[in-house]
């Protein structure tokens, strides 16, 4: 069915996706999932779509799509698979910063790496920095012309394969949020080294890692804005993250919901009818549709309004929310009607309740968007 | 806890503790990591007669009464849900239709070698696309001399393929459908049962499901189980039993990571203090504390009714209703509070998570727990 709130364009880029996920997406999720491993051969076939790096401005040879479309994309990889959507997505989340506040001698640079193929990272949390991201730890002292970094990061997404990467570290710990700063660090400088490996209970193909920095030392102008400015950049990064991450789970949701309708048709109730004849189930079926729906919309909503220029946070947050809310509750709905073959490997939807969860923890807690709602309402 | 529980009661739920912390506790999470059956737990479980505990003195059991078995289950999941759906596959549904539909002599044969744990107990009733007896693969039993002949397949057989006695529903009248549904008593052993594979689950990994193949399997007409076409009334009684069982390894299971989230809020330090002092936080831990308070109460109840011989198909509907709603919402809580540590594969709350979807689903297959309580009220 055509989806009538999009333009001509973004449902043509809506089919492509659509497609490229049932050829090379969801015939291996499953085995993803199972090895743990990093997809790098779909990243290939990703860029031959000019998918990689979506957020990139066709000034600096990317596609430039608007955030819509964007949306309509990510949507589609969660529905395929949440671990490749959640690589693809912290790819475009890491260049973000550069839009907010990237210099063009440091947009050429961080833009160039993704345009390449390389994929970016975003190095924010810390062991004793999650929610609170101002208590950050690592720091960026500056000596003659270069930025010395120190410290530890943690539960950094896709940073273990990262060519170039967003880090973020004081430059004044007395100062606790104002002193936080951002960083472009490429992985070859010296210094820098992945540390261990985050195993995980879902998104287990998506890689999560522990930064080690010693001493690494990157040149002054690797600097994103202003030093005191880390934080400001980090909630604008996050501003724009939050509905990408909302569509993702709507896929996830999408999915889970597909699933439980083609369940519902086929399994057979005791007297031989299909179980979706039920009206217990049907209504059942009924309210996940309706989640689905509203969460998709919100998400709609939301990106419009960034696309108009108007402020967002308040909507980006509320569809975060509910979106990851949705496919968490959707997902777990789905193996509870599939029952044992639901909650078997036979099925997927098991690893959609696994994946759905980290989508109400990870670009802010679903604690950090009420705060962030709640600081719009209040104000 | 307050709730009446007399001394005897309070000892085996001491005891039990004690047992679990010793054998189960230490390789709880290596059960989980290899999916293989304990065979030498589930040994030492018989030995401290926890295979017969609520289970007639006169056949080998405790005669502790259901509300003592309850107890140990709600014990064994705090450490182990795998281990706790062992035991409930083999007492409250193998050996709980053999005491209480079998006949003197049938008892005599089975009851006595589960009570000791000479024999594990299996429950064979579901089968694949379809509620049991209603699709292309039911299991029929065709009527030959003294014997009936049996043939079809199950799927998602917990205990399968480690069981040594299953109670197998198979359709005696197959043009009667469900109504002509029977349950026989079947050795593992017998000539014509296979295992044809193992089933990878999401959690309670370590309770070994499977797809079992009935190929000719002979079975003599002294262990039919009831009457002929008594099998759906036998299924049902007996998944209620499991019900109230269940719930209590939904209580278990979310006490425990309840526990494990009040330990980790009151050590995780954000914006200055530990994550438990935010009202956030804590009222995600005041509703579970509240749920897991008032569904133990009535899983307690509904074992007092099934220990009493009263009925208790309407309460035990209940107690699976409401378990599986406040075991599931808890965990996703638990997870929600522990953030990107609660989500890592190395700690318990993951698997908390992934068995507690387990011990809710399970056995609710035959007739929703909705039907069931709205049954009993509009007769």
């Amino acid at each position: 069915m055509a989806d009538m709130t999009l333009t001509l364009e973004q449902r043509k880029l809506q089919e492509l996706v659509r497609e490229f996920t049932a050829k090379h997406i969801i015939p291996v999720a499953s085995e993803w999932d199972e090895k743990g491993e990093f997809h790098e051969f779909i990243l290939e076939e990703v860029k031959k779509i000019g998918l990689n790096c979506m957020a990139v401005p066709t000034e600096y040879g990317g596609p430039g799509y608007d955030s819509v479309s964007q949306s309509v994309v990510m949507e589609q990889f969660g529905y395929g698979c949440c671990a490749f959507a959640t690589t693809l997505g912290g790819n475009g989340l890491s260049s973000y910063p550069l839009a907010i506040a990237g210099t063009d001698e440091q947009k050429k640079l961080y833009y160039g790496r993704l345009v390449a193929g390389g994929m970016g990272g975003f190095a924010l949390t810390e062991p004793g920095a999650g929610s609170d991201a101002g208590a950050c730890s690592t720091t960026a002292k500056l000596d003659g012309d270069e930025w010395v970094l120190n410290g530890t990061k943690c539960f950094a997404t896709t940073c273990g394969v990262a060519s170039i990467m967003v880090v973020f570290a004081s430059t004044d710990p007395s100062k606790g949020v104002k002193g936080l700063s951002a960083f472009i660090v490429e992985k070859e400088r010296e210094g820098f080294s992945v540390g261990a490996v985050e195993h995980k209970m879902g998104i287990r193909s998506s890689n999560t890692v522990e930064l080690l920095l010693k001493n690494v030392r990157i040149p002054k102008n690797h600097l994103l804005g202003n030093e005191g400015e880390g934080m400001k950049i980090a909630m604008k990064t996050l501003d724009m993250a939050r509905p990408i991450v909302a569509s993702m789970a709507v896929g996830v949701a999408q999915r889970a919901l597909d699933a439980a309708v083609a369940f519902a048709k086929e399994y057979l109730d005791v007297n031989g009818k299909p179980i979706g004849l039920n009206q217990a189930v049907g209504f059942k079926l009924a309210d996940m549709a309706i989640q689905v729906e509203a969460a998709r919309q919100l998400v709609r909503n939301a990106l419009h309004m960034k696309e108009a220029g108007v402020p967002y946070t308040k909507e980006a947050a509320i569809a975060k929310t509910f979106a990851t809310d949705t496919a968490m509750h959707v997902s777990a709905d789905a193996v509870g009607l599939m029952g044992n073959h639901g909650y078997s490997k036979d099925s997927f939807v098991e690893k959609l309740m696994r994946d759905a969860k980290v989508t109400q923890i990870y670009e802010g807690t679903n604690q950090v968007q009420r705060m962030v709602i709640a600081g719009q309402l209040l104000r | 806890m307050s709730y009446a529980l007399t001394e005897e009661q309070q000892l085996i739920q001491q005891s039990a503790r004690e047992f679990t912390q010793e054998y189960i506790e230490p390789i709880a999470s290596v059960i989980d990591h290899t999916s293989i059956h304990p065979s030498a737990v589930v040994q030492l479980m018989a030995e401290h007669d926890f295979l017969g505990l609520y289970l007639p003195e006169e056949f080998g059991g405790a005669s502790a009464g259901y509300l003592s078995y309850v107890l140990i289950i709600e014990e064994i999941s705090r450490v182990s849900g795998a281990v706790a759906s062992i035991l409930i596959n083999h007492a409250s549904l193998a050996a709980y239709s053999v005491n209480r539909f079998g006949t003197a002599a049938q008892k005599q044969a089975y009851l006595s070698a589960l009570c000791s744990g000479e024999k594990l107990g299996a429950f064979a009733l579901t089968e694949p696309g379809a509620a049991p007896g209603a699709g292309v693969h039911k299991v029929v039993a065709a009527k030959e001399g003294d014997n009936y002949v049996l043939n079809g397949h199950k799927c998602y057989i917990p205990n399968g393929g480690v069981a040594d006695v299953y109670v197998v529903f198979a359709l005696t009248s197959p043009e009667a459908g469900v109504k002509g549904m029977s349950a026989f008593i079947v050795d593992g052993n017998t000539a014509g049962l296979t295992v044809s594979r193992t089933i990878g689950k999401m959690g309670l990994r370590g309770c070994q499901s499977a797809e079992l193949i009935f190929e000719n399997v002979i079975v003599s007409n002294r262990n039919l189980l009831g009457a002929e076409g008594a099998g759906m009334k036998i299924a049902q009684q007996a998944q209620l039993a499991a019900n109230v069982a269940e719930g209590a390894q939904a209580i278990g299971i979310a006490q425990a990571a309840m526990d494990d989230a009040v330990r980790y809020g009151k050590q995780r330090i954000q914006f200055g203090r530990p994550i438990a002092a935010f009202p956030a936080i804590q009222t995600m831990l005041a509703e579970m504390a509240t749920n897991i308070y008032i569904a133990r109460l009535a899983v307690y109840d509904a074992a007092s009714l099934i220990e009493r011989g009263e009925p208790f198909m309407k309460e035990a509907a209940m107690v699976k209703l409401f378990t599986g709603r406040v075991g599931q919402s808890a965990l996703i809580d638990v997870i929600q509070i522990e953030g990107g540590y609660g989500y890592s594969q190395e700690m318990i709350a993951s698997r908390f998570y992934r068995d507690i979807k387990g011990a809710v689903i399970n056995e609710s297959s035959v007739e929703f727990p909705e039907k069931v309580i709205a049954k009993d009220l509009l007769a």
